[in-house]
């Protein structure tokens, strides 16, 4: 019991510990849901939800009408237990970051190499974050969605993605290190 | 019943992630240097012991898989190299 509790406490697991976690996850959700695990296309619901609520006209397409249907789905749900579980997870370690100074911007790496102002974390992540959903709008799912929930049923598709996001990860990272790469 | 199911379910997806340290910039940035593996030893390990336990059951006849995301080459590569740049870039 007392290992349990210290394994809780700890900040960081294996990642062999924390990935075997996220299989049986995946298992489960086939098992008992009969669906998989995603974050990207709960956006889009969400997204289409408001859409259609402020500018319905633009919003009557194929896209949002048949392909992600809005609504309050089963991965939205997931999506609020993703947030509550990763402040689960940060606050056993006593790592919550809630309310405190540096609560926007702690990261160590980033200030480094963006510098110190929170501003510039919030507006590249909203940049990046468009980029990053488009993308996974057209591969038809993100990291989850696709690549992890995909390649455990071995789609082709899920390993498609894994090689066109390693290749733009990769040139992006050599543009914004450069020489520290 | 189904969305108690969602929500305890994505509270481990988090609770994993986090202990995984997932949300933090550095490692997934890192992860494109090649300086930090964390990211694909764990998403491997995910996957080897979901296909295991999912193959399995499918072979008992327990479960039937789910509808899974359709393959058309364009565009899972255009897109994996779209959410890249994003990827990379904020580290999420």
């Amino acid at each position: 019991m007392n290992w349990i509790i210290r394994q809780f406490k700890q900040e960081t697991w294996s990642p062999y510990a924390a990935g075997a976690l996220l299989g049986v996850t995946g298992i489960l959700a086939v098992l008992l849901a009969h669906t998989v695990l995603g974050a990207s296309g709960a956006f889009e619901n969400l997204a289409g939800l408001i859409g259609k609520a402020i500018a319905p006209k633009t919003f009557d397409n194929m896209y949002f009408n048949f392909i992600m249907p809005p609504g309050i789905t089963w991965g939205v749900i997931l999506l609020v237990g993703v947030f509550f579980g990763g402040m689960i997870g940060a606050a056993t370690s006593r790592t919550l970051k809630w309310g405190k100074p540096d609560a926007a911007l702690d990261d160590a790496q980033w200030k480094r190499i963006f510098g110190p102002q929170p501003w510039k974390r919030w507006a590249l992540g909203f940049l990046g974050a468009i980029i990053l959903e488009y993308g996974a709008g057209i591969a038809g799912g993100c990291t989850s969605g696709l690549l992890i929930s995909g390649g455990m049923l071995l789609v082709p598709a899920a390993y498609l993605f894994m090689v066109g996001m390693f290749a733009s990860g990769i040139v992006v990272a050599l543009i914004v290190y450069r020489s520290r790469y | 019943m189904n969305y108690v199911i969602a929500l305890v379910l994505g509270a481990a997806f988090g609770f994993s992630l986090n202990k995984a340290g997932l949300t933090k910039y550095h490692r997934i940035a890192n992860q494109f240097r090649f300086k930090d593996m964390m990211v694909m030893k764990y998403i491997m390990t995910a996957l080897v012991v979901a296909m295991i336990g999912l193959y399995a059951l499918h072979g008992l006849g327990l479960v039937t898989f789910p509808t899974v995301p359709a393959t058309y080459l364009v565009g899972n590569v255009f897109g994996g190299l779209i959410f890249g740049i994003g990827m990379s870039l904020v580290g999420y």
